[in-house]
């Protein structure tokens, strides 16, 4: 570990400025794995869903900031029910063999990333579709609720209204693929975006050529390599060296590059949607008393964590909406650092003397460090914790199942909307297996996110959004640690880069690299 | 000869198995479930459940074996779990670039290595010996993550001599090959330094030198030769545990082979990718050995395989 630091310390010193590179491709560092498969229908995982985002399209799709917009569907229309949703694709998109895009294509590509055969880990995104769950299931032929009317046409029935339909559509198991796929699709994937793909040498990287037939128009530059890199120092030394065009900038580093004079202007800052939170089992034991759950965020000086252990790139949760998205509360203070309440607190449950947790933690380092700094603050109080590390799936099953008292992980968002944090984490009908390890149930949070669901005026929404967040955040059925702001460096050369905010966001349209002047103004 | 190798590919059918039988059992216990990882964050239990029967998970164990070593008899190691391409291409795509790898570090090694411990050998406590010994020291010393993202530092950041990482050129090579092998010269140099002192202390030296044979005559063809056996040793074991462990070199210099594949499925529990690789490895471990005992009956002719 120390070898580590010193080695950062080196590095940064030996960054030097360096000119604009003589290639005319753009370089990738962030995959620091291989993507699972290039087939929209079992993507999971963050490389294989960036990747899908360059070579094929949903019928929308999310900006950098993380809206939605038309892609595929030009535009679309729902009934006032909000349960039935009509898409009016574009005219003349052809995938890049050049077959055209129909709306039999669309409704094939659903029914293909459902089918039971195609084994998706994500077909539970498609589930709103009415028959898309018995479909998936097995027990019916088809999906009731897909219609292609005509050509350019495609009627979408849900189980029930559901507001953020078209954001479940921008995700990768959503993507358009053509009617018929041979079985090695995952290796030479076919669709109609603005990149095609001209090689996968696995471990080592992906190359894309640009399709010059985008019906939104070619990217302006003409290659993208997007490198896998396993070893974060690896990738600082390749940005350094100027052989990559950007660099997502590991949390345990993020401190220093901040503090440095020099490489400050290369900086860029964008909140993730990400949450980083203590899982509370609120079935177990002494865990099942909110005031037990309160005394453990009073008990734990979180600013102070964010501060030393993340470099101070996370911002403070008080609930489990991010602050980049609608709904989030600005006004609600988080749980103030306060031994002595945690106390207190902890003497009105009948634990006067104190109890006993486990902590459980996945084998991610920054992670590891932040259970054990908790452990010192909860031992303080009387929370005697025992820290559990597991491999992080092996946690995450275990919490799934119910047997950790508290597990300390993080939540991506699979779109961008406060559903994506509320429903899964919290929702009495996700617990366990859905992504409530805190097996949290309160029937008024409940039927105000149920409501939220259905609920298509964004205002009333928010508003619904807010209030089941401030419930939850009082029930403590979490310790709410941070939303952890994502920081990456971008080399001097390259224009109109953006950061994206959810991860399959930046598609590098736009983005080109300026050999001219290294140095001018982005 | 012949029976031997024979006898010994016979003898490595049982080893093998018990490869096999262990490999699997360990990941059965192992906790972690293979479709926690396919579903990733969000799934609903019905999901869980269909993918655990699809994958056959929930046979029991005995049945789930025998269905497992039946295809691997047909040469089948089955499916990635989390990839679905079948685990025999992944592995051909990737163990080329590893013994590439591995054989790169070892040829450094053997001709560092032995050079250093020649030198060493004909005037200990010289020059030469003092910073052979002080070198040794060094690479057995620094771990190897240590020194892989020094040698980047210094000759891909400042120097910006080499490339980084990545696979592709001889260039691409130099850096990971060099990390791997610094150990491999370490032990090379010490242990060919004190096997050739023996050597050059025994009777048949002093008698080649008295037959008025040229000193280089001496050291090389005589001496070299009778202290190679310890060597042989070191290099096959090296070598195999090259192939298999190379997992850090290859993801500091991100290079595509099989120890970053391992690591990979491991931490994805993606089973039917351990299992083969675990066996794929043994078996190159048992015939590397047999190569190297192979290679001491060449080095000293009184070894006899019959």
């Amino acid at each position: 570990m120390v070898s580590i630091a010193l080695l950062a310390a080196a590095l940064a010193t030996a960054c030097g400025s360096t000119g604009a590179p003589t290639r005319h491709e753009l370089i990738d560092s962030r995959d620091n794995y291989d993507p699972r498969s290039l087939d929209p229908a079992v993507s999971t995982d963050v490389p294989t869903g960036r990747a899908v985002g360059y070579l094929f399209d949903g019928l929308t799709r999310f900006t950098p900031d993380a809206r939605v917009e038309p892609s595929l569907a030009a535009r679309w229309d729902v009934t006032p029910d909000g349960a039935t949703y009509t898409f009016h694709l574009r005219r003349g998109v052809t995938f890049h063999d050049g077959s055209p895009l129909t709306a039999r294509t669309v409704v094939a590509s659903w029914h293909r990333a459902l089918a039971p055969a195609t084994k998706s880990g994500a077909a539970s995104f498609l589930f709103p579709i009415k028959g898309a769950r018995d479909y998936n299931g097995g027990t019916v032929k088809s999906i009731e609720g897909l219609a292609a009317p005509n050509d350019s046409t495609v009627v979408v029935t849900l189980e029930e209204p559901l507001a953020i339909f078209t954001k479940m559509l921008a995700m990768p198991v959503a993507a358009i693929v053509p009617e018929k796929t041979p079985p090695n699709f995952g290796e030479h994937p076919i669709g109609t975006g603005p990149w095609k793909l001209v090689e996968w040498k696995h471990d080592d990287y992906l190359l894309f050529a640009k399709n010059p037939n985008y019906f939104d128009g070619a990217p302006k530059s003409d290659t993208l390599r997007a490198r896998i890199i396993a070893e974060p120092s690896t990738a600082v030394a390749e940005f350094e060296s100027g052989n990559v065009d950007i660099l997502q900038i590991p949390a345990s580093e993020a401190g220093e590059w901040v503090e440095d004079e020099s490489r400050k202007p290369l900086l860029m800052s964008t909140p993730a949607l990400e949450l980083v939170y203590v899982g509370i089992n609120t079935t177990r034991g002494p865990l099942a008393d909110a005031r037990v759950r309160q005394a453990i965020n009073y008990a734990i000086d979180i600013p102070r964590i964010i501060e030393r252990l993340v470099g101070g790139r996370g911002t403070r949760a008080a609930g489990v909406i991010p602050p980049a998205l609608a709904g989030y509360d600005s006004a609600r203070k988080p749980y103030s650092y306060d031994p002595a309440r945690a106390k207190a607190l902890l003497a009105e449950a009948g634990h006067a003397n104190g109890i006993d947790v486990e902590l459980w933690v996945g084998m991610v380092p920054i992670y590891q460090r932040i259970a054990e700094t908790m452990q010192a603050y909860l031992n303080a109080v009387g929370i005697r914790t025992k820290i559990v590390q597991r491999e992080s799936a092996a946690a995450r099953a275990a919490a799934r199942k119910g047997e950790t008292d508290m597990i300390l992980k993080d939540w991506y968002a699979d779109y961008p909307d406060a559903e994506d944090f509320l429903y899964p984490l919290l929702h009495g009908a996700n617990r366990g297996a859905g992504g409530n390890v805190s097996f949290y149930q309160n029937r008024t949070f409940d039927s105000l996110v149920t409501a939220s669901r259905r609920e298509l005026d964004e205002t009333k929404r928010s508003a619904l959004y807010r209030q089941a967040d401030s419930l939850a955040f009082i029930d403590a059925p979490m310790v709410f640690l941070y939303f952890y702001d994502e920081l990456y460096a971008v080399q001097p050369w390259l224009r109109h880069f953006t950061p994206p905010v959810i991860f399959n966001g930046q598609r590098w349209m736009d983005v080109t690299i300026d050999r001219g002047s290294p140095t001018s103004d982005r | 000869m012949g029976t031997f190798i024979v006898r010994r590919l016979l003898l490595a059918i049982p080893t093998l198995f018990g490869v096999l039988v262990v490999a699997f059992l360990l990941l059965y216990v192992a906790p972690g479930d293979p479709v926690e990882a396919m579903i990733g964050e969000r799934a609903d239990s019905v999901t869980i459940a269909r993918l655990r029967a699809q994958l056959r998970l929930d046979d029991p164990l005995p049945q789930r074996f025998a269905h497992y070593a039946g295809n691997v008899l047909k040469g089948d190691l089955g499916n990635s779990y989390i990839t679905n391409r079948p685990i025999v291409q992944d592995i051909r795509e990737r163990f080329p670039k590893t013994l590439q790898l591995a054989g790169a570090a070892m040829l450094l090694a053997t001709v560092v290595g032995l050079t250093l411990g020649v030198l060493s050998a004909r005037r200990p406590g010289g020059l030469a010996d003092r910073f052979a010994l002080g070198l040794a020291y060094l690479g057995i010393s620094f771990p190897v993550y240590w020194v892989g993202l020094l040698l980047i530092l210094l000759f891909a950041v400042t120097l910006r001599w080499l490339p980084p990482s990545g696979y592709g050129s001889l260039r691409f090579l130099i850096l990971p090959a060099l990390t791997l092998g610094m150990r491999s010269i370490a032990f090379l140099a010490r242990m060919t330094r004190s096997a050739m002192l023996d050597a050059l202390n025994a009777d048949f030296v002093r008698t080649a030198r008295a037959k008025g044979l040229s000193e280089r005559v001496v050291t090389l063809r005589h001496a070299l030769r009778n202290a190679l056996i310890p060597v042989i040793t070191v290099l096959g074991l090296d070598f195999g545990a090259y192939l298999t462990g190379s997992i850090l070199t290859e993801t500091i210099f991100s290079w595509p082979g099989i120890g970053r594949y391992v690591v990979n499925a491991i931490s994805r529990r993606d089973l039917p990718a351990i299992q083969g690789t675990v066996l794929f490895l043994s078996t190159v471990f048992v015939i590397v050995n047999l190569l190297t005992d192979l290679a001491y009956a060449k080095a000293d002719p009184r070894v006899r395989y019959d």
